[in-house]
Order: structure tokens, then C-alpha cells, then sequence
């Protein structure tokens, strides 16, 4: 493209004072960030701020606020259910992260094939189920996976196997969830890593198929080690994510919704806190559960910014 | 400009933002308007519009938030700090939480309630008295409770159908018990839908006293009548009556259609949750007496937050629309069942029939099923305790628990919850 000179009306510019306007050039650029910045100061930092002083109170919304100190963290160091929260989201934290995660790497290594027809179709229908609300998706899951009248049941009956549980039964209500978590994520993450395999010069590959490399070979050693940076990066955001798992199960036994069940067999960290906020009017104990939250949060984050330093160390 | 006008904007979008669903401020305090937030699906705006007719000079601004717990979570906001509506329906499930703070509502007793406070169900308008007597709400509508029973499954498994006979099967919870099992026996199907609230739910609501004595102070792991309550609730899981399917799960409703169920404890609202999701079932059923002869499940109270801008106006709204007469009207409108007792014996509550469930008196036996009920103190965890004793029968029957830790385990967890 070449550059094309464009007629330019002389601007007069209105009689302000020289210092009024340098004033206003300086102030303008914190005009124009400013909608985003005042947003989020009401509606994330001072939430975030007061939860910590929340947690300190037996803090009931329509009724009395006593300081209680660090009690409600004694409580929930001491309470089983906050333990099986932590268990519950740990678990479908890795249940749906790893095949999430594999399957990502597999799809993107095909789509990013040169020989691929129709592979803008691919790449977008990957994305499908990213734009489809939880809710929606929550709902279709939980009657997929039913007891009595799901598919998923009706085929494992005709070879014989006896109706399972999903909801019901701790792993099956966790292979649920996790199952959702990796339908809705997979396509997001799958197009980060394709959007950095076509990066990698296609030189690269061409070289490789010369020297007579397998398809295996091609991925093993050059797919992979290409994709080191953001696979750390989706493992970190993944992470993050899993941890705030909360509305799927929250939807899927809707005969308990807020403990995901009878013996809170699926109840995540979120969900526990969101239980004794708004079920239990506990607002000082949920707050406290959100603190443990935002903590472990935080020590995850800095394995990531320790482990991305190193790569970017070793290169 | 440059610089104010962002500004501006974010600053009145965060003022809507704050003031959302509070817009409007119900007229403002002129005395014959007043905001009404209601839940959706329970038809207030029928009741709302039968006032407009009569008082065209009074505006109500009704909203339905959306669920009984989405408008209780509102209320809740909207009393911690924000714009309160003048008048406001509460479930029954959600009001023991409102009552231990009574200081948010206005005391109906200013008001004039004391002159109508005779008028209703004794045990339903006890639930919204607080500490020191302020009466915080008034009923708008009871449940009631019956068994409805599928006449062709009866009959199939040699039970008698028509309703006397089948309420003559179940005098007691045992008997109940019992009659599933020979059900069972006969067909090698289940019998009703689930052990938690067809059974447990509504035996523990037959006592004299529930979670609380009356000195207010907790005996559930005490009270013989909840154990016994409990106790049967596990025989029910225990025994193969159930069909394992939690209450208005779309899988029940799913059991419900195909015939999964040969009874199912219904509140008089349960009527019609039957009929929509099992259309195809008209003329099968048939409604009989609760074992226990009595019970309650649901029913809604209208109140009136403190800090309430038109008291008087949502005050004269609730005289009218909850005298006898006006709930005997909402009846006939939509099919709510009354709280005032002395509307029972008035004919068109006392001879409706319904001819989806053969033509049955539900008028007659709801009312009937409500008189025998006992005032008991509900207090600040009746609710969680409730929810464990539920969650601990539901293991039993649906995730393989072990029936004979289910009671020490639901009073340990219990204990977690409240911290006793």
C-alpha cells in the first residue's frame, strides 16, 4: 500500500487560553480511561476491599454486625464442609482440566494443518459451545447424564451396564461437571494455541516432513515445544477458572441446589461460600470462605509468573 | 466538557445501576399509591387488579421479582441498604429469617391488625409473630395437604379406589408405609415419589412440637416426635417404595407423566403442577386424606418493610384483599387456598371439585386436612435443620448412605451448620 497524501482543511483552533488547553490535553487521556477505572472501583475493588472487612464480623445483612475478629477463619479451618468444598473443586479442577487441555492440543495441531479444507468452518465451530450460556448447557448435561431418562444411561443400557447415578454419587456428579467445564472451555483454548501454532514458520514443518518426520514426530517436537509459553498460560488461566467453578453446579441437582446434592457430593468452594452468604445469611463466614479463595488464587498466580519467568529464562 | 462528560455518564449509569429495582419510589408518600413486589406464578396480580377495580383511584406498582427465593434474596438487598417497596409477599419457607428481625417491618399492630389477627389459621398466623409480639405479616394463603393416588395403578395392584377406602388404608404414616410395601409386593413398583418429602417432610409438620420447644430452646435431636418422623422417612427409603425422585426435578416430573408414582403427598398448589406436567393423565387420578389426617406445605404472607414510604396504602390493601371474604375471592380467582377458617364451610370452597382428579372435593378435604394442625415455635434454623434432616434421608435413598448412621450423621451436621 503506498501512502497517499490527504487534503487537510486548516483547523482554527477556538481562542482558549495556552494554559487552560494544556490543562485539558493533560487531564483528557484520564477522561478517556476513566469509565473502566470508576467501574471497577465500585464494582470490583471496593467489594473486594470491604470482603475483608466483612470477614472479621457475624455479619447478618438485616440484622446485627458484631466484630468477631479472626473467628470466622478459626470456623472454617474447623469446618468439614469448607474441607469438602476444597475436595470437590480440586477434583473436577483436574477432572476437566487435563482432557480440556489435551484434547485443545490435539484439535489445534489438525486444524493448523496446511492440507485442512474448510478450516475456517472448523476453527469457528470450535467456538460454539464457548458462546452457549452455562445455563442452557447446564441444563442439556443434567438431562443427558439422568438416572432414569438420560442418553447417556439408555446407551450404556444396551450393552448391559446397570443404570449410573451421575448426580447423585460423588465421582459421577464430578465427571458431570467436569465433563460441561471441558464441552464449554476446549474450543477457547483450542483457538489460543492454534492463533500461536501459526506463528511457527511453515518453513519449519517443511523441513520436517523432509527429513522423513512422522505426523507424531512433527507434533512431539515442534507443535509442542512451540506452545510452551501459552500452554503454561492455559493452564494457569484454567486453573483460575476451575477454581470458581460455580453454576453448573449449582444447576445440575436442582432438588438441593445450594449444597449440589444431599451430602454436598459436587458442592464447589463457590458455591459453599454462596451458600452461607445467601442461603444461610452468614455474610461474615462467606466472606471469610472468599478470602481463602482469593489467597490460594494468588499462590497460583505466582507459581505462573515464577514458572513463565523461567521459560522465558531458558530461551 | 471533555472531561466532564465521561464522568457524568459513568456516574448516572452507576446511579441506575444502584437504584435497580427499586426505580420509582412507589408514588412517593402520597398516601393512595404504593409499590408491591410479588413472586411470579403465584397470580397477585389478579388479586392487584380486582383492588385497581374497586379503587380506581389508588396506583399499585406490582413487581414479580421472579422466584419466592429470588424476591426473598431482593427483599433482603433492598432492607440492608436500598429502596424497600411499600408492600411485599414473603414465602413461608423464607419467613423465619424476617421474623428474627422484626426491627425491618412495620409492627401491623399500629396498623389495627390486633382486629384481625382472629381471622386466620392460629398455627399460620403464629409463624409471623415475633419475639415480643409484633405481628410482621398477614397469611394470604395456605397449601393444605392430601394424597393424590392413581385409581387405574390402584387397581391394577388390588388396592381399593375410590377415596374412602383408600383414605381408610392410611390412618397413620406406618399405615402409609405399609400400604406402599403391599404395593410393591403386588406390582414390583414403586409407590410414591420419594422418602424426604412425601414421607419425612410431612409427618414432621403432624407434631405438637418440631426443632424448638416451647421455650424456644432447640430439641431436635431430643424431640421422640421428630425421631419417629425421621425414623419412618428411612423405612420409606429403605423399603423400595420410592421411585429416588427429588420434588419438581424435571426428571420427576418426567416419572410423574409416565405413571413412576401411585401416590404422591399434594399440597392443594400441587394440583395443578400435576396437571401441567402430566397432561395426559386427566381422569386417573383421584385425591385422599394425608395419613396423620393433617398438614400444611407453602403458603405466603404479605408485609410491610419499615422503612415503607405508603404503610397505610399497603395497609388498607392487605384489610381488603386478606379479610375472609377477599381471600374467599382470590379462591375463586386462582385457586389459592384461603387461611381464614371461617370462609371453610361457604360453598364454593367447600363443594369445588376438580375433574382432572375424578371429580374429587379437594375444597373439602384441603380446609379439612388444615384445622387439625398445632401451633409449634419455628425459630432462626428451623429451616437448616430441616434441610439436614432432608439431605440425610435423600443419602439413604439416592446415594447408597448408611440407614443406621443417618440419624447420628444428620444431627452432627446439624451442629456443624448452626454451631451447637
Amino acid at each position: 500500500m503506498t501512502v497517499t497524501s490527504i487534503p487537510v482543511r486548516p483547523v482554527v483552533p477556538p481562542p482558549v487560553s495556552r494554559r487552560t488547553r494544556r490543562l485539558g490535553e493533560r487531564l483528557s487521556p484520564y477522561a478517556y480511561i476513566a469509565p473502566f477505572f470508576v467501574v471497577f472501583a465500585v464494582f470490583g475493588l471496593f467489594p473486594f476491599a470491604f470482603t475483608f472487612y466483612v470477614a472479621l464480623f457475624d455479619w447478618n445483612p438485616i440484622g446485627d454486625r458484631v466484630f468477631i475478629g479472626t473467628d470466622n477463619f478459626t470456623r472454617m479451618f474447623a469446618d468439614p464442609r469448607f474441607w469438602n468444598a476444597a475436595r470437590n473443586t480440586v477434583s473436577i479442577w483436574a477432572l476437566s482440566t487435563a482432557p480440556q487441555l489435551l484434547l485443545a492440543l490435539l484439535l489445534a495441531h489438525v486444524l493448523d494443518h496446511a492440507r485442512l479444507r474448510f478450516a475456517l468452518f472448523f476453527r469457528m465451530s470450535v467456538l460454539v459451545p464457548y458462546v452457549t450460556s452455562v445455563a442452557a448447557t447446564a441444563i442439556v448435561f443434567a438431562q443427558l447424564f439422568d438416572r432414569d431418562y438420560g442418553l447417556l444411561n439408555w446407551l450404556l443400557g444396551l450393552v448391559g451396564v446397570e443404570p449410573v447415578d451421575f448426580v447423585q454419587s460423588t465421582w459421577g456428579s464430578h465427571v458431570l461437571i467436569a465433563t460441561m467445564v471441558t464441552w464449554r472451555w476446549f474450543g477457547y483454548t483450542t483457538l489460543l494455541y492454534l492463533a500461536s501454532l501459526q506463528a511457527v514458520p511453515r518453513a519449519v514443518h517443511e523441513a520436517a516432513v523432509i527429513d522423513g518426520a512422522s505426523a507424531w514426530q512433527q507434533f512431539l517436537h515442534i507443535t509442542v515445544p512451540s506452545l510452551r509459553p501459552v500452554i503454561i498460560f492455559t493452564v494457569v488461566t484454567s486453573t483460575i477458572g476451575g477454581l470458581q467453578i460455580f453454576t453448573e453446579p449449582l444447576l445440575i441437582a436442582s432438588g438441593a441446589p445450594l449444597t449440589c446434592g444431599a451430602v454436598r457430593q459436587c458442592q464447589t468452594l463457590t458455591l459453599f461460600l454462596y451458600e452461607q452468604g445467601f442461603g444461610q445469611f452468614e455474610f461474615g463466614y462467606a466472606s471469610a470462605v472468599g478470602v481463602a479463595l482469593f489467597v490460594v488464587v494468588v499462590l497460583i498466580a505466582a507459581i505462573n509468573y515464577l514458572l513463565s519467568t523461567r521459560i522465558k529464562a531458558d530461551r | 466538557m471533555a472531561l466532564r462528560s465521561p464522568l457524568l455518564l459513568v456516574a448516572v449509569s452507576v446511579l441506575i445501576a444502584a437504584c435497580t429495582p427499586g426505580t420509582g419510589g412507589g408514588g412517593g408518600g402520597d398516601g393512595s399509591s404504593f409499590e408491591f413486589w410479588s413472586f411470579a406464578a403465584i397470580d397477585q396480580r389478579a388479586s392487584v387488579d380486582a383492588y385497581r377495580e374497586k379503587h380506581p383511584d389508588v396506583r399499585i406498582e406490582l413487581t414479580e421479582v421472579g422466584t419466592s427465593v429470588e424476591t426473598a434474596q431482593a427483599l433482603t438487598t433492598a432492607l440492608a441498604g436500598g429502596e424497600v417497596p411499600d408492600l411485599v409477599l414473603i414465602q413461608g419457607d423464607d419467613l423465619p429469617k424476617f421474623v428474627q428481625q422484626p426491627q425491618n417491618f412495620v409492627d401491623l399492630r399500629t396498623l389495627g391488625a390486633d382486629d384481625v389477627t382472629d381471622d386466620y389459621l392460629d398455627w399460620v398466623i403464629t409463624q409471623s409473630v415475633a419475639g415480643d409480639g409484633e405481628v410482621l405479616g398477614i397469611p394470604t394463603d395456605v397449601g393444605g395437604m392430601a394424597v393424590a393416588y392413581r385409581t387405574d395403578l390402584f387397581a391394577d395392584a388390588g388396592l381399593p379406589t375410590d377415596r374412602e377406602s383408600v383414605s381408610a388404608l392410611w390412618p397413620t404414616w406406618e399405615a402409609f408405609v405399609e400400604t406402599g410395601k403391599r404395593y410393591r409386593r403386588a406390582t414390583g413398583k414403586a409407590f410414591t415419589d420419594n422418602a424426604a418429602t412425601s414421607v419425612f417432610y410431612q409427618a414432621v409438620n403432624q407434631v405438637s412440637q418440631k426443632y424448638y420447644d416451647d421455650d424456644r430452646k432447640p430439641v431436635y435431636d431430643s424431640n421422640p416426635q421428630v425421631r419417629a418422623a425421621f425414623d419412618l422417612g428411612i423405612e420409606a427409603a429403605t423399603a423400595g417404595i420410592t421411585a429416588r425422585q427429588a420434588s419438581f426435578e424435571s426428571a420427576w416430573s418426567a416419572g410423574m407423566a409416565q405413571g413412576e408414582y401411585a401416590a404422591v403427598s399434594a399440597p392443594s398448589w400441587m394440583l395443578d403442577r400435576i396437571r401441567s406436567v402430566a397432561p395426559d393423565t386427566a381422569g386417573k387420578w383421584d385425591v385422599a386424606r394425608i395419613p396423620g389426617g393433617s398438614g400444611n406445605w407453602g403458603g405466603s404472607y404479605l408485609a410491610i418493610p419499615k422503612r415503607a414510604q405508603n404503610p397505610q396504602a399497603a395497609w388498607d390493601y392487605i384489610r381488603e384483599m386478606q379479610s375472609p371474604q377477599g381471600q374467599l375471592d382470590h379462591f375463586g380467582r386462582s385457586g389459592a387456598l384461603p387461611s381464614t377458617p371461617s370462609v371453610y364451610q361457604d360453598e364454593r370452597l367447600a363443594a369445588a371439585t376438580d375433574p382432572f382428579f375424578s371429580d374429587a372435593p379437594t375444597g373439602k378435604i384441603y380446609t379439612d386436612s388444615l384445622l387439625e394442625l398445632k401451633p409449634f415455635y419455628i425459630g432462626p434454623d428451623s429451616a437448616t435443620i430441616g434441610q439436614e434432616f432432608l439431605n440425610s434421608i435423600t443419602n439413604v435413598e439416592q446415594s447408597g448412605g448408611n440407614p443406621d448412621t443417618a440419624w447420628d450423621d444428620a444431627v452432627r451436621n446439624i451442629k456443624t451448620a448452626i454451631g451447637g
